[in-house]
């Protein structure tokens, strides 16, 4: 090996994906030669300063959220897409008589079904928006924009981010502990997320302003390994999401609920 | 149901390599906002392909949706400027030289390194931040930027020969070069 093959070979040396053949050729020549052994310091150097962290660029704080809002309002137009709910109805073998008959059927019952589905569906929306931005959360760095334990950090914290105060009630004699609060982006609303924890594991409460009915009847689901709960207060609307196991996280949110 | 489904593994699978794809498309336009906007983009143009991707990587898979979108969008906003003026640009410079105490010279300073970086052509750029910043192996990089490994291996050689011999002459190399009058 000569000066110019090391130099075409040292980049792939320094990163390991060079074969051990000609990993030894070079290595005999680097020992043999002064000059190639400084080419190689120098590209140590520029190895560690091009490793400096200063030079991953950030994207701006909110920008994760805006762009899981993004992707779940493609999500929603693709889903709109997707589902011609008459489509089950169209069966070319269907007589004339019994269809006609069906068509009865299905046009007054048929009605309340598809109104039924739809708000279903929306909320089957929501509940996935809540689980990915739990997700999300738990990436690194991701769970708190406001880490504290103290009620009277937190809220005051929320004050000018979001047109509504959340309230952050006090659990910690029940045992579930404040860990912080962060802003979300939860079905075109800014949500206030405050997060909770019990043995390590996260608690994410989303809540925004909620104007219909009341109904603090707390209906579980489980997806994924995770337990979302949701019920609608008198003023806020309630998406409680953990990997808890549903009793204790029901005694959550009745506790929450409570406050 | 199946289109959330579809959102929940995209959630998983793609949506943590976002700090990434904001890196790469950082790097290749040179601007917060475009590089905003180029993956606004690319995440968009992902989950409509999604379904396209079965056991690949995903994050070689993002970044090469990140990287198609920067490029589409460079060439729109901003004449690429040709690899061969660059040529002859590092023909130009001096070799640094011989004597090895000098060649130890290079500058590590943040703010050297980040401007000779961005000074290389996008197809060393692209391999060096992939490989240096991003930790991508020579495989995932061959995936990201659609190139055989081969050409992986070569790009990031003279890429980094490149910024050795932009390094090895600033400070002082280049204030002479701007002092000298016209």
């Amino acid at each position: 090996m000569n000066c110019q093959d090391l130099r075409m070979y040292l980049s792939a040396y320094l990163d390991d994906e060079l074969d051990i053949a000609e990993s030894l050729r070079l290595e005999k020549h680097i020992a043999e030669c002064r000059a190639c052994r400084q080419t190689q310091e120098a590209q140590f150097a520029l190895r560690s300063a091009l490793r400096n962290p200063d030079l991953y660029f950030e994207p701006s704080p909110g920008f994760a959220s805006r762009i899981a809002s993004i992707v779940n309002s493609e999500a929603k137009k693709i889903a709109r897409q997707e589902s011609p709910w008459y489509d089950r109805f169209l069966l070319p073998s269907f007589r004339w008589a019994s269809a006609v008959a069906a068509m009865a059927i299905i046009v007054t019952a048929g009605t309340l079904v598809i109104l039924n589905n739809v708000r279903s569906s929306h909320e089957q929306l929501v509940a996935s928006a809540a689980l990915t931005g739990h997700i999300r959360s738990l990436q690194p760095g991701h769970l708190v924009d406001v880490p504290s334990s103290d009620r009277h950090t937190v809220k005051p914290w929320f004050q000018g981010k979001l047109d509504f105060a959340p309230p952050v009630p006090d659990l910690s004699e029940l045992g579930w502990v404040l860990i912080g609060g962060r802003l979300d982006y939860i079905d075109g609303h800014t949500a206030a997320a405050v997060i909770y924890q019990r043995r390590m594991h996260n608690i994410n409460v989303f809540l925004w302003p909620h104007h219909g009915p009341s109904d603090d009847h707390i209906q579980p689901e489980d997806a994924q390994g995770y337990q979302i709960l949701h019920w609608n207060g008198s003023d806020m609307t309630y998406w409680v999401v953990s990997d808890l196991n549903r009793e204790e996280l029901m005694d959550f949110a009745r506790a929450l609920r409570g406050h | 149901m199946r289109s959330q489904d579809r959102l929940i593994r995209f959630e998983q699978q793609i949506s943590p390599h976002l700090r990434s794809a904001y890196n790469l498309a950082r790097w290749l336009t040179g601007s917060h906002e475009d590089a905003e906007d180029v993956v606004q983009d690319a995440f968009l143009r992902a989950f409509s392909a999604f379904e396209n991707l079965r056991d690949h990587d995903g994050k070689a898979w993002l970044l090469a949706i990140v990287r198609n979108t920067s490029i589409t969008w460079m060439k729109r906003n901003r004449t690429a400027y040709s690899l061969a003026g660059f040529e002859q640009q590092m023909d130009d410079r001096s070799e640094p030289s011989p004597d090895p105490e000098e060649m130890l010279l290079i500058s590590v300073d943040r703010d050297e390194v980040k401007k000779a970086l961005e000074q290389l052509p996008t197809e060393f750029r692209e391999a060096i931040v992939l490989r240096e910043i991003e930790g991508l192996s020579y495989r995932e990089i061959s995936a990201a930027i659609n190139v055989p490994l081969g050409t992986v291996m070569s790009r990031l050689s003279r890429g980094r020969e490149w910024l050795r011999r932009i390094l090895s002459n600033t400070p002082e190399g280049t204030r002479h070069r701007r002092g000298r009058p016209e």
